[in-house]
């Protein structure tokens, strides 16, 4: 009989998460599945309450990304209420999304890509950390990305009010306005913040694309797929976070689908298998056909690679000639290097600041026009943005009284299940080999594999205390023969 | 920046069990308000909403003499309700995927120490957590027993939160 790898990131309630790896007689991978929790009964949680207080419940979703829940929560409201909002609450809303977008991957980029790419896969456990990156970067770097958090979620802080659980938008705009001095403020802090996105990039240029074992494995190891990206784009087809029309291409470039927010059931679907609760979206048209990849494929991925392979351009000019620069290492557009999630999320991160820049000098952020009160209630909206890890779609309904009657969610990591299964798989395979008995460095460079995706299965909102982030447990004949531990 | 003892209550409200910490660090408050004198709030801070973790909580930590941190966990080790009592010291030194999208807290207190932050010595940060089942399911309600069992919860914690109010000087730093 086979043998059974379970790695399992034990930590409090992010428990869950594991990767199963199934070995043959031989020693070979048999097959490999990645499971992660799903929160049950969020539909029956918001059903009765008032519309309006749904985009103030759902930041308490995730603590990862609040905002991506309150923003998608908020335009699906503003659906429910006519579909009406003040010009100047679209760039308001914008902007603090620019800025929430910088504070969490400045956090991903430092704290969870830097180890493997700055410290290197080889380093020793305790080295590959941000304590590791802070090592070889030097202290100077370390202050300044607490400095970029801090100023990016000081930015929030300015725009909605306050620093953590943002209640901010109301139907048809928000709560809160911002000055004429208040956005002078502004200024100092997105320029300091485009200065340490600038600075990202020559780092990652620098550590990174300098050394071409690192490009190869980017670009040419197990972790590429030849499957569809989902993203959404503005009018002229560029990047956008916060509003726009969702496109899909295939693994050759293609368009497959061009969507508003409303007819996204018209397109996905969701395929249920029976080891998981979690469920997996696929193109509609396609038909399910199982974890395929090419051009035919009906799977797609999302988050900031797919969101770079969907766009025409970035709307700014910095983050556009970044972009063209992923492009050309890559050997073009789309791109199925699933490690280039890293490189996409500096892309983004410079946009992110360029944009934000660009908003903070706009003297309509400061008009006093920053709601329309809604005047009659039609009772569906489904509200689209891009989450730091993905396509966030929030769908509502409510009654002529403006009760929620009905609450549907598919969140960034639900796009990227089928890719993150289908590339584990991939990277298990290559790795493990008759003969070769897993270690922990080699189930790491397998956990490389869904980290790209950033996927979250945090099911409460913070990681305190945090023990035993992963345990490997090697199963034969139904009993526990060895066991691998990681504590630090 | 914040200076004095801090009592932080960590978890999400809407995650039945998983809101313990927040519920026990209200609770504290109210008991250590109504007692009055010494034993009061004076010197004191409570956060009892707060749903971050990792290199967010530096902020709130920085510049403190004490903190006490009141969180839910899952060990599997001990009945539900089960108060585990240790300090930032107990804490091992995890990787990453401790919290899968940022540092732990063992790891963030050390990258701000590192970096010169003002926090708090490992052995000056109380933590209680309280052991619960998995917390899965969208819930503004704790479970009937931990609701039961929150009261004596929160009368051990007091009397933590008390000691470390009349403590006259926080213990060497020890960075």
């Amino acid at each position: 009989m086979g043998r059974t790898i379970t790695i399992d990131p034990i930590t409090r309630l992010e428990g869950h998460g594991r990767i199963e790896i199934f070995l043959d007689d031989a020693g070979g991978v048999s097959d490999c599945y990645f499971q992660i929790p799903e929160l049950r009964g969020f539909e029956r949680f918001v059903v009765g309450r008032p519309i309006e207080e749904v985009p103030r419940i759902v930041t308490r979703i995730c603590g990862v990304c609040p905002a991506s829940h309150h923003l998608a929560g908020s335009k699906a409201v503003d659906g429910c209420f006519g579909g009406v909002i003040a010009p100047a609450a679209v760039k308001l809303r914008e902007a603090y999304y620019c800025a929430h977008f910088l504070h969490s991957h400045i956090a991903h980029f430092y704290a969870l890509a830097a180890p493997d790419f700055i410290c290197g896969p080889d380093a020793a456990p305790a080295e590959r950390n941000i304590l590791g990156v802070v090592a070889r970067v030097g202290l100077e770097i370390g202050r300044q990305v607490i400095e970029a958090r801090a100023t990016a979620q000081e930015i929030q802080a300015v725009l909605g009010g306050r620093k953590r659980n943002v209640c901010w938008c109301t139907p048809g705009g928000v709560s809160k306005g911002l000055s004429e001095e208040e956005r002078a403020g502004l200024k100092p802090m997105a320029a300091s913040l485009m200065e340490f996105a600038r600075f990202s990039v020559r780092l990652f240029k620098d550590a990174v694309l300098s050394q071409s074992r690192w490009v190869e494995a980017i670009l040419r190891g197990p972790y590429t797929l030849a499957i569809g990206h989902m993203g959404l784009v503005d009018e002229v087809g560029a990047v956008a976070f916060y509003d726009g029309t969702v496109r899909v291409v295939d693994c050759e470039g293609s368009e497959l689908a061009r969507f508003a927010p409303l007819d996204y059931a018209r397109i996905l679907a969701e395929h249920v298998e029976p080891w998981t609760y979690l469920k997996f979206p696929y193109l509609r048209a396609r038909g399910w056909r199982g974890f395929v990849e090419g051009p035919d494929s009906p799977i797609y991925g999302a988050g900031p690679l797919a969101r770079l392979n969907v766009a025409e351009a970035m709307a700014t000019p910095e983050a556009e000639a970044a972009r063209q620069e992923l492009f050309a290492v890559a050997g073009g557009r789309p791109s199925g290097a699933m490690l280039a999630h890293h490189w996409a999320r500096l892309v983004e991160m410079l946009y992110a600041a360029e944009r934000l820049v660009m908003l903070v000098a706009d003297p309509e952020l400061s008009s006093p026009e920053f709601r329309v009160l809604p005047e009659r209630i039609t009772g569906e909206g489904v509200g689209i943005v891009e989450a730091m890890r993905g396509t966030l779609i929030h769908h509502y309904t409510c009654d002529d009284q403006g009760i929620c009657t009905g609450a549907n969610l598919i969140v960034g990591t639900t796009h990227n299940n089928a890719p993150i299964q289908m590339v584990t798989k991939k990277v298990a395979i290559a790795l493990i080999r008759p003969g070769v008995t897993p270690d922990a460095a080699l189930l790491d460079r397998i956990e490389m594999a869904f980290r790209a995706f950033d996927p979250c299965y945090s099911c409460a909102t913070h990681s305190l205390p945090g023990a035993m982030p992963l345990v490997a447990r090697l199963h034969r004949g139904g009993r526990v023969v060895a066991e691998l531990r990681r504590d630090g | 920046m914040p200076t004095g003892a801090l009592l932080l209550g960590l978890g999400n409200p809407i995650l039945g069990d998983d809101a313990i910490g927040l519920r026990l660090a209200a609770l504290v408050a109210e008991r250590l308000a109504a007692s009055g004198g010494g034993g009061g709030l004076d010197g004191l801070e409570v956060i009892d909403d707060c749903s971050a973790g990792g290199l967010e909580l530096l902020e709130p930590l920085a510049g403190r003499t004490r903190v006490v941190l009141v969180d839910a966990i899952v060990t599997g080790c001990a009945p539900p309700g089960t108060l585990h009592r240790f300090t930032a010291a107990a804490l091992p030194r995890t990787r990453r995927l401790a919290g899968p999208h940022d540092a732990d807290l063992a790891t963030a207190l050390a990258l701000g120490r590192r970096l010169g932050l003002d926090l708090p010595a490992d052995e000056a940060i109380a933590i209680f957590a309280v052991e619960i089942e998995p917390a899965c399911e969208f819930g503004a309600t704790l479970s009937p027993d931990l609701e039961r069992a929150a009261p004596a919860l929160a009368e051990e914690i007091v009397g933590e939160v008390r000691a470390a109010l009349a403590a006259t000087s926080p213990p060497p730093a020890g960075r």
